[in-house]
């Protein structure tokens, strides 16, 4: 399927649904209810670009750690900023998730590990760190004001953080689309040895990419924090698989050498639109489990059928 | 020729042996009566299910292929189990076929989904799995039910002198070496290590890669029995954690992601060398709040010491 065809797609889903949950229930379409929606799918949005990055990098790219990443992230900086501020609270959380994907990317793209593999034992790793730091430091996990603001609050009705994530998803569509850096990470990406003999250091384009994923990851983690008011051990773990459907029902392709985030971004509307209509119309946990799996295997027979009749 | 393949065969199962090896010294010298006959038998009884799963994992991993519902499956055939009415008529024996009937229908569902949609299985099993789960929470909303008592007394008794947990394992791994015999066997294992190829020689590669789920879905069902065996009654998280156990014991054994490399004895192997870590780290006496750190810590050990070993042979 091409790329603007599955936004049209992934558009016409999120209004029908939409359309659906106002019928189902007056008041759904209100400013607030957007407003709080995309509110939502920020943090999706923004670890769903976590796996556009990986995923474009190519050799089966996905990272698993996001959720124990996020998770050190917001849990660092909430224990940092009584001391250090904000500011540097943040920095402190992205340099740690900074780390946390370079030992990825070491293991990926210096050592061959395959990162399902790679990423799996770091998650499993960091959490029992973060575990061992909780239990045995006790750190402070309260998010400070301006945190609760930026991630909760809005401005002239628009949330903050959906302006974060505008600002962050406009530096990210440059960079993989645009930049030099990012031709070379889909180069890498589509064909590692062809890009290889052309010249980009396909390991440091590797390595960088799980880099930029923790870091990222990280930073969301932190900004989490401030939406639920308190950090706490498996903060990010909702987000280890959610992130890797938007990703592919954005049209991130599995095997690489594309990044097409503006489908990403849509697929986390999508998807957080979806699960509110099913919340909103009392669908309990069972129902709500059962109707996203199969909307996700919809969604991936369309693609298969657009991708053939395209091919 | 066949010697040869059998001996690398064997080769790529020895740093498993080796950690399992390690482990196992370990908790022998930790744990006393590790080698008495009924540390032997709770261990095998507890190790079973998860050693069931592995080996189910490792024969789509075979094929080139993942499956991530299988967790969700133990959970939604356990479910199915506890819910069935406790008068059925034939017992513990109807459940059995009721569930095997269910582990297929799910398998082939995958099965169909991977091999004839040509849908990616990492994401379509995902999917499969979230509708897996959503059905064992929609039967099993809350823990509970019952599990047909014979069943459970089954579980821990003995056969020909056997404990039956050891029996079923040995069935499993039958299953595998029967298929291997057939050529079934050898097309999923030819299509992962190179369809285009396999297809080249007309392997029938769909049906190789639905074979292939109908298989592993036949060992997650006697996963799920065996589980539902000890707990006794209905738990839609009780696989929860199987899913990525099964993959990191996969590549912990020796079986190449990458499909037609290895054999489902390495992930018996990696399933028993996550099992027996476990008790040594409970044995070992180490604080509870730094047990998964360790945990992890020698899971990457070992996950690095094998894809290490791995790109050897490669280069070589």
């Amino acid at each position: 399927m091409t790329g603007s065809r599955r936004l049209l797609l992934l558009i016409g889903l999120t209004v029908a649904l939409l359309l659906a949950g106002q019928v189902l229930l007056p008041g759904f379409l209100g400013p607030g209810q957007i407003a709080n929606q995309l509110k939502i799918a920020a943090f999706l949005g923004l670890f769903g670009l976590c796996q556009t990055i990986v995923m474009a990098a190519g050799g089966q790219g996905l990272d698993l750690s996001v959720g124990a990443t996020a998770t050190l992230g917001g849990i660092l900086g909430a224990a940092l900023l009584p001391d250090v501020g904000n500011v540097f609270a943040g920095v402190a959380a992205l340099a740690a998730g900074l780390l946390v994907g370079l030992v990825n990317g070491f293991g990926i793209a210096v050592l061959g590990v395959p990162p399902l593999v790679a990423t799996l034992a770091v998650a499993s790793v960091l959490d029992g760190a973060l575990i061992v730091g909780v239990s045995v430091l006790h750190p402070g996990n309260a998010a400070s004001a301006a945190l609760v603001a930026i991630a909760g609050r809005g401005s002239f009705g628009v949330p903050n953080i959906v302006l974060v994530w505008a600002a962050l998803g406009g530096v990210a569509l440059w960079l993989l689309l645009r930049s030099a850096w990012g031709r070379r990470l889909c180069a890498t990406g589509s064909n590692a040895t062809t890009a290889l003999l052309s010249g980009v250091d396909t390991t440091a384009v590797r390595a960088g990419a799980y880099a930029l994923s923790g870091g990222l990851a990280a930073l969301t983690g932190f900004l989490l924090t401030g939406y639920v008011g308190q950090a706490f051990l498996g903060l990010g773990n909702a987000y280890i698989l959610t992130s890797i459907v938007a990703a592919a029902i954005g049209g991130v392709a599995l095997a690489g050498g594309s990044a097409p985030y503006l489908g990403v971004v849509c697929a986390a509307i999508m998807m957080t639109v979806l699960v509110s209509v099913l919340t909103a119309i009392e669908v309990g946990e069972s129902g709500r489990q059962i109707v996203f799996g199969l909307i996700l295997l919809g969604f991936l027979v369309l693609d298969r059928r657009f991708a053939r009749s395209a091919g | 020729m066949r010697a040869i393949r059998s001996a690398l065969g064997r080769a790529s199962l020895l740093p498993a042996l080796a950690m399992l090896a390690v482990v196992v010294a370990l908790n022998a010298w930790l744990q006393p009566h590790f080698f008495g006959r009924p540390s032997l038998e709770s261990n095998i009884a507890t190790f079973a299910p998860t050693i069931l799963v592995c080996v189910a994992q490792a024969v789509v991993v075979l094929n080139r292929q993942l499956d991530l519902s299988v967790g969700a499956g133990v959970s939604l055939i356990n479910c199915a189990l506890a819910a069935l009415p406790a008068d059925l008529p034939g017992g513990g024996w109807s459940a059995c076929v009721i569930g095997l009937a269910l582990a297929l229908a799910l398998g082939a569902v995958n099965g169909a989904l991977v091999a004839f949609l040509e849908l990616p299985s990492l994401i379509a099993t995902f999917a499969t799995g979230a509708v897996w789960f959503g059905l064992a929470l929609a039967l099993m909303p809350q823990p509970g039910g019952a599990i047909a008592p014979g069943l459970g007394d089954l579980y821990g008794a003995d056969w020909i002198g056997l404990p039956v947990p050891l029996l079923i394992v040995a069935a499993a791994m039958a299953v595998w070496v029967a298929l291997g015999r057939h050529r079934i066997g050898r097309w999923i294992v030819a299509v992962g290590s190179s369809p285009g190829a396999a297809y080249q020689a007309g392997v029938p590669v769909r049906w190789a890669t639905f074979g292939a789920y109908l298989t592993a879905w036949v060992l997650v069902f006697l996963s799920a029995l065996t589980i539902s065996a000890q707990t006794l009654s209905g738990d839609a998280r009780l696989g929860q954690t199987y899913t990525l156990t099964s993959v990191a014991a996969v590549v912990i054994g020796g079986v190449s992601l990458g499909g037609g490399r290895g054999s489902p004895w390495g992930a018996l192997l990696g399933a028993l060398v996550l099992g027996i870590i476990a008790n040594v780290i409970y044995f070992a006496g180490i604080p509870s709040i730094w047990q998964e750190f360790f945990k992890g810590l020698v899971i990457m050990a070992a996950l690095g010491f094998m894809v290490s070993g791995q790109r050897r042979r490669v280069a070589a």
